[in-house]
């Protein structure tokens, strides 16, 4: 699996923690799914593993990047969320994350040492993200992130996924963004911003 | 014929749902009430067929095991009891979050999806497939916590939704490994994620890569059952979500996605040593320890429920983890008992919001002179829930224990004994005071006359007549062929 590509996707997800506007978060995930499509291509054989890898670049690259970028429109902030620590912090958390990642994990049995370690740095930047990032997208953007690491194990996986599977997963994920998005909405009307750490009240 | 009953059960359910997103909306209620009674009866059917060992165990995509009769009785009861119980709740609240249309509707369909993937999971034979139906219902469920549409609600469901589909994220990693370590023999790609295969394949898998499997399938499947230290999202979303939500989400869902855990540990046991049944341990102590402290504290009846459920969850893990004849006993009575004590526990709760509204953030007190249906309500589910003797958790937690001696693991039993022992004491407190203890200041306005409140007193009646049948099967179960059974479709 090129080098190049598995630097890009884990390079993407540690920019993910960093960004300050939504829009550059979404387009930056969006280009993620491009790259993970781009190798899903190069991978793929038969016509049907190329229709669903056809399917899924265009679900994660383009259909789910619209309904967010449709989110963040409808979603106006009226100022910058406050609330988000400084972003040096948040980078050396997602750096140290990766660190551990990598030192950590034992070898998965892929086919591919380096698509392993990017992929559970790529799960771990996701979880990260969720953890430390205050608007309502950022957390998206984090599952979605961790979801494109679990993508590329798949990819590093002799012989792919069955399609039935690959199909399921890809609904799946339509499924949580679309349920998300509701949710966004709804924070959006009852606090006037997307700012989860007004999401604090419930406490012992 | 039993392969027809097995696609009915969820179909119906299925079916249900598109039904209620069309019809007129005043046959809502009665409609959802004739169709869940449906759909609860042919899941019974398939349990029944499940039980009685007349079912192939691995009929091809489908197994019916001991286990999976046992959870669908479960889950098919539950869910019938919280279809019913919902109209009830409708009519008492709005249900903001459901802005468009008919905020009932959109309910409804959501929980007959919820019931509908529910159903399906103890069914399929792969686990590929079950992540994706847990999945499912997360989003289901998610919709359904918040569908009260206040700000604790959207914070629960919000909670919810982010932190178990992260966790999801890592079990599927897991599953993505141990679909790569599983040689490729089988008829199709998919069967290689059988239990029944996975199990066949176990021994001759490298023990290292199984292990990082099944530690990503486990520790990911935790943050969905709510086991601590991945359990945050827990006490809020099933004291947020409406009543009979809370039901499905306690009695019905975290055990069955447990479930899963469960027949992972069963079907990759020849590959792990040890390490299995540690990781159930620890889980076990470690919700055990979380939990049993809140128990102590005065809090809001749903709050109280759903801390119990954290408690609760972690003794099943025990049992998991011991691993023993005995302790698979226990879990099996234990996974019934808390589903009738813990659902009844939060039917209780729908007539008594409705009548005082404080209780929802107030802790219960004085029921017994101001609700006597309420308070002999919440007085059998707190009761049984805390393993009072002649509640059956208190012989499934006994059987438990007794398995956990049997597995020679002395001082995790210890543990948990004295963790158990302060849980039922906590939760005896809490039962005491909300039926005797002081009265709350009358309620202005006054509440109306309680003319529903039979229905509960039928409910009560009919939920110890079911906890005394299972307090006198703890006397049959150990030993018995059901338990010889139990994981028969995956081993």
């Amino acid at each position: 699996m090129s080098q190049p590509a598995l630097w890009a996707l884990v390079v993407l997800g540690l920019a993910e923690v960093v960004v300050r506007r939504r829009s550059v978060g979404v387009a930056l995930v969006a280009l993620q799914g491009l790259i993970l499509g781009g190798l899903a291509l190069d991978e793929v054989h038969g016509t049907g593993g190329l229709a669903v890898a056809t399917a899924i670049l265009v679900v994660r690259a383009v259909a789910l990047p619209l309904l967010l970028g449709r989110a963040i429109g409808r979603t106006r902030e009226p100022r910058r969320i406050a609330s988000e620590r400084l972003a040096l912090g948040r980078f050396v958390a997602a750096v140290l994350a990766i660190v551990l990642a990598v030192a950590l994990v034992p070898p998965l049995g892929l086919t591919d040492r380096a698509a392993e370690h990017a992929a559970v740095a790529l799960v771990l930047l996701g979880i990260v993200i969720a953890a430390l990032r205050r608007p309502v997208v950022f957390q998206v953007i984090g599952f979605l992130v961790a979801e494109n690491g679990v993508y590329l194990a798949t990819l590093a996986v002799d012989g792919g996924l069955p399609a039935v599977i690959e199909i399921g997963l890809l609904a799946d994920l339509v499924l949580a963004v679309a349920v998300a998005g509701v949710f966004g909405a709804r924070i959006h009307e009852r606090f006037g911003t997307s700012d989860t750490s007004l999401l604090e009240r419930l406490r012992d | 014929m039993t392969d027809l009953l097995v696609i009915a059960a969820p179909a119906l359910a299925l079916l249900t749902a598109v039904l209620l997103a069309l019809v007129p909306a005043r046959l809502l209620d009665g409609a959802d009430a004739l169709l869940s009674t449906l759909t609860a009866a042919v899941a019974i059917a398939l349990a029944v067929v499940a039980l009685t060992g007349h079912g192939d165990p691995d009929g091809g995509w489908y197994v019916l095991d001991g286990a999976t009769g046992v959870y669908l009785i479960v889950v098919a009861v539950v869910g019938l009891l919280s279809a019913l119980a919902s109209a009830g709740h409708l009519a008492s609240v709005h249900a903001r979050f459901f802005a468009r249309g008919v905020p009932q509707r959109s309910y409804y369909v959501a929980l007959q999806l919820f019931w509908a993937a529910l159903i399906a999971v103890p069914l399929v034979d792969n686990l590929a497939i079950a992540w994706i139906l847990i999945e499912a219902t997360t989003a289901a469920s998610a919709l359904l916590v918040a569908t009260s549409g206040k700000a604790t609600a959207l914070e629960a469901g919000w909670k919810y939704l982010v932190l178990t589909t992260l966790g999801l994220a890592v079990a599927l990693l897991g599953i993505v490994v141990l679909y790569a370590a599983v040689p490729d023999g089988a008829a199709t790609s998919l069967s290689r994620l059988d239990w029944s295969a996975i199990h066949a394949a176990a021994a001759g898998l490298d023990p290292d890569v199984a292990l990082v499997a099944f530690v990503l399938i486990v520790a990911g499947l935790a943050s969905k059952i709510g086991w601590a230290p991945v359990h945050n999202w827990l006490p809020d979303a099933h004291s947020e979500a409406p009543p009979p939500v809370s039901a499905l989400l306690s009695a019905a869902l975290l055990p069955t996605v447990m479930l899963v855990a469960w027949r992972a540990q069963a079907a990759l046991a020849p590959a792990l040593d040890g390490t299995g049944s540690a990781l159930f341990l620890g889980f076990g102590l470690i919700s055990l320890a979380v939990a049993v402290p809140f128990l102590w504290r005065p809090l809001p009846l749903k709050r109280l429920l759903a801390y119990s459920s954290l408690e609760h969850m972690g003794i099943l893990a025990l049992g998991i983890g011991f691993a023993s004849p005995l302790a698979t006993a226990g879990v099996v009575i234990h996974v019934a008992g808390h589903a009738l004590a813990k659902s009844l526990g939060f039917y209780a709760a729908i007539p008594l919001l409705r009548a005082d509204e404080r209780l929802s953030t107030q802790p219960p007190s004085g029921l017994g002179g101001v609700d006597p249906a309420g308070a002999t309500a919440v007085g059998v589910s707190l009761g049984s829930l805390s393993g009072l003797p002649p509640s059956p958790l208190f012989f499934s937690e006994v059987l438990i224990l007794a398995g956990g001696v049997a597995a020679g693991e002395l001082v995790v039993v210890a543990v948990a004994a004295t963790a158990l022992a302060l849980g039922f004491l906590g939760l005896a407190h809490a039962l005491i005071t909300s039926v005797a203890g002081e009265r709350p200041a009358p309620v202005d306005p006054p509440a109306r006359a309680a003319h529903r409140r039979h229905r509960l007193a039928w409910l009560t009646t009919a939920v110890v007549g079911g906890l005394i049948c299972l307090s006198v099967a703890v006397y049959a179960l150990p030993g018995s062929q059901l338990i010889d059974d139990l994981m028969r479709g995956v081993t």
